[in-house]
C-alpha cells in the first residue's frame, strides 16, 4: 500500500511536470517548431547544462554535489503533510490546479493563438500578433508550473541535489508528452502514468537495482524511436510532427 | 612553469578529438540534414570497444581499435537503416528525427552502461610505453600526438575523397539537394548510409567543423584558467547559445 501511495505521487508529480512542459512544447511548438527546430533544441539542451553546471558549482546556495537534506514537509495551519497519504493529497491538489490552469489557458483565445503560432507563426505576425510575447507568456508560466513539480518533489523526498535533474530526467518529461500526445492536456497525464508505471514492472522481474534503472532507460530509448517509427502523435494528441 | 603554453598544447589536443567528431557529425547533418543526438553515443561505442577488445580479451591495441571503428559504423549503419531511413522516407519533420535519435542515444546509452557497468572503466594499462614530449615548454604523450596525427590525417583523406571521387562528389551534391541528386540517377539511401557508417568509423568532414572544434577547446581550456574547471560544461554551451543567437551560420558561411 506505501509503495502504491509512492508510485502515485511520483505519477502526480511528473504529471504537472508533463502539463507544464505541454504547454511550452506541444502548444506553442516551442523547441519542436517546424521551422528552427534544432537551434531551439540545440539551445535549449546547452541551457539545461548550464544551469546544472550552475547548481553544482555554486556551493554557498546549493552545497553543490552534497545536496540539501532535511527540507520539511510541508504545514498549513499547524497541519503537516508528514505522512504519504496526506502528501498524496496535497499533491493531487496541486495536480489538479495545474490541470485547470493548463485546460484554462489552451482553451481561451490565447491558447488558440499559441496553436495558431505552432502551425503558422509568420502568418500570424502579419495579423498583427507580437508572437514572441505570446510564446515568452507561455514559457514563463510553463516554467512557473514546473517549479510547483519542483517544490513537491524536494519535500516529499526531503532532499534534492543537482543530479536529481539532469538532461535525462528533461528527455523522460519530454517522452511523457510525446507518448501521451502533444497537445493534449489529457495526454500529458496518461503519458506521465504510463512512463512511471511501465519500468515498475521491471522490479519485479528481479534484476539488481543498477541494471534496472538503465533497462528502465533503455525502454524509454527504444519507446522513443517505436513512437517516432509508428506513432509520432502519441496516443491521444491531435497535432502530428 | 609557464601555463600558457601547456594550455595551448591542451586545447590542440582536445581540438583534434573535438574535430574528429565534428567531421563525422558534419558529414551527417550535411547529408541527412537532421541533427543526430545518438552520434556522441557512437564515440563512446568506439571507446568501449578498444576496452573490451585490448584490455579484457587481450588483443594488440590497433586491432582493438579498428574493431571499434568496424562495430561503430556498423551501430551507425543499422540505425540508420531500421529508423532514419523509414523515416526520411515518410519526409518526417526534424523534429521526428531528432527525436528518434534522442531515444537511440538514450537506449544505446542504457546499454553500455548495462554491458559495462556505469562505473568508468580506465584503459592506463595499455599505454605503459607512452612516452612524454617536451615543446615550447608544453608536456605532451605519446597519444596526444598520435590524436592530433589522426585528426590532421583523417582531415586530409577526407578531404580528398570528398573533392576527387565519385563518391565525395555524390555526397557533395545530396547535401546540396537530394531530391535533384536522385534525379540523376545517385543512388542517395546508398550513399546515406555509407555516410553513416563512416561517421560513425570517425572519419569525417570540413573546414568550419574544424575551426569549431579548435574555438571550443582553446575556449574551454583557457576558460577554466581563469575561471574554474567545473564550469567546462557552462563554458561550452554558453558558447554554443551565442553562436545559436548572434551568429547561427557558424563561423564560415556556407
Amino acid at each position: 500500500m506505501e509503495y502504491l501511495i509512492h508510485l502515485a505521487i511520483l505519477v502526480g508529480i511528473y504529471a504537472i511536470l508533463a502539463l507544464s512542459l505541454n504547454l511550452a512544447v506541444g502548444y506553442t511548438g516551442l523547441i519542436l517548431s517546424k521551422f528552427d527546430d534544432d537551434y531551439y533544441a540545440l539551445a535549449s539542451f546547452g541551457f539545461n547544462i548550464i544551469i546544472f553546471s550552475v547548481f553544482l558549482n555554486w556551493q554557498e546556495l546549493t552545497r553543490g554535489p552534497l545536496g540539501i537534506p532535511g527540507i520539511h514537509r510541508p504545514e498549513i495551519f499547524s497541519f503537516s503533510f508528514s505522512d504519504n497519504l496526506s502528501f498524496l493529497l496535497l499533491t493531487s491538489v496541486f495536480l489538479l490546479l495545474v490541470f485547470l490552469v493548463c485546460r484554462h489557458i489552451t482553451e481561451s483565445s490565447f491558447g488558440r493563438a499559441l496553436k495558431a503560432i505552432r502551425e503558422d507563426e509568420e502568418a500570424l505576425q502579419i495579423f498583427g500578433y507580437r508572437t514572441l510575447n505570446y510564446k515568452l507568456a507561455v514559457f514563463v508560466v510553463g516554467a512557473m508550473l514546473a517549479s510547483v513539480a519542483g517544490a513537491l518533489f524536494a519535500s516529499y523526498i526531503t532532499f534534492i541535489d543537482p543530479s536529481t535533474f539532469t538532461v535525462s530526467e528533461s528527455i523522460f518529461i519530454l517522452s511523457a508528452i510525446i507518448l501521451g500526445g502533444l497537445a493534449s492536456n489529457r495526454g500529458a497525464i496518461i503519458g506521465a502514468v504510463v512512463l512511471i508505471l511501465l519500468p515498475e514492472f521491471l522490479r519485479f522481474v528481479g534484476f539488481p537495482s543498477d541494471i534496472a534503472a538503465q533497462t528502465r532507460q533503455a525502454v524509454y530509448g527504444i519507446l522513443l524511436v517505436v513512437l517516432m517509427l509508428y506513432r509520432p502523435q502519441g496516443l491521444v494528441g491531435e497535432y502530428k510532427l | 612553469m609557464d601555463i600558457v603554453p601547456q594550455l595551448i598544447t591542451n586545447s590542440l589536443i582536445a581540438g583534434s578529438i573535438y574535430a574528429i567528431l565534428t567531421l563525422g557529425f558534419n558529414l551527417t547533418y550535411g547529408t541527412a540534414k537532421f541533427i543526430d543526438m545518438g552520434y556522441g553515443v557512437l564515440a563512446v561505442i568506439g571507446g568501449y570497444s578498444v576496452f573490451y577488445f585490448s584490455k579484457l580479451l587481450g588483443l594488440p591495441l590497433w586491432l582493438g581499435a579498428l574493431l571499434g571503428i568496424t562495430i561503430s559504423g556498423l551501430v551507425s549503419y543499422l540505425a540508420y537503416t531500421f529508423i532514419y531511413k523509414p523515416l526520411r522516407a515518410r519526409k518526417s519533420s526534424g523534429a521526428v528525427l531528432l527525436i528518434a535519435s534522442l531515444g537511440v542515444l538514450t537506449a544505446l546509452q542504457a546499454v553500455i552502461a548495462i554491458l559495462f557497468t556505469s562505473q568508468f572503466q580506465t584503459l592506463s594499462s595499455l599505454l605503459s610505453g607512452n612516452r612524454i614530449f617536451e615543446l615550447f615548454g608544453g608536456t605532451f604523450t605519446a597519444v596526444q600526438l598520435s590524436i592530433f596525427g589522426i585528426g590532421v590525417v583523417l582531415f586530409t583523406v577526407l578531404a580528398f575523397l570528398l573533392k576527387y571521387t565519385l563518391f565525395g562528389k555524390a555526397v557533395t551534391a545530396i547535401s546540396d539537394d537530394e531530391e535533384v541528386s536522385k534525379i540523376v540517377g545517385i543512388n542517395t539511401d546508398r550513399i546515406v548510409g555509407c555516410i553513416f557508417f563512416i561517421s560513425g568509423g570517425g572519419i569525417g568532414n570540413i573546414y568550419g567543423g574544424i575551426a569549431g572544434a579548435f574555438l571550443l577547446a582553446f575556449a574551454e581550456n583557457f576558460g577554466i584558467w581563469k575561471i574554474a574547471g567545473e564550469w567546462k560544461g557552462a563554458i561550452t554551451f554558453g558558447l554554443l547559445i551565442m553562436f545559436l543567437l548572434w551568429r547561427p551560420q557558424g563561423i564560415f558561411k556556407r
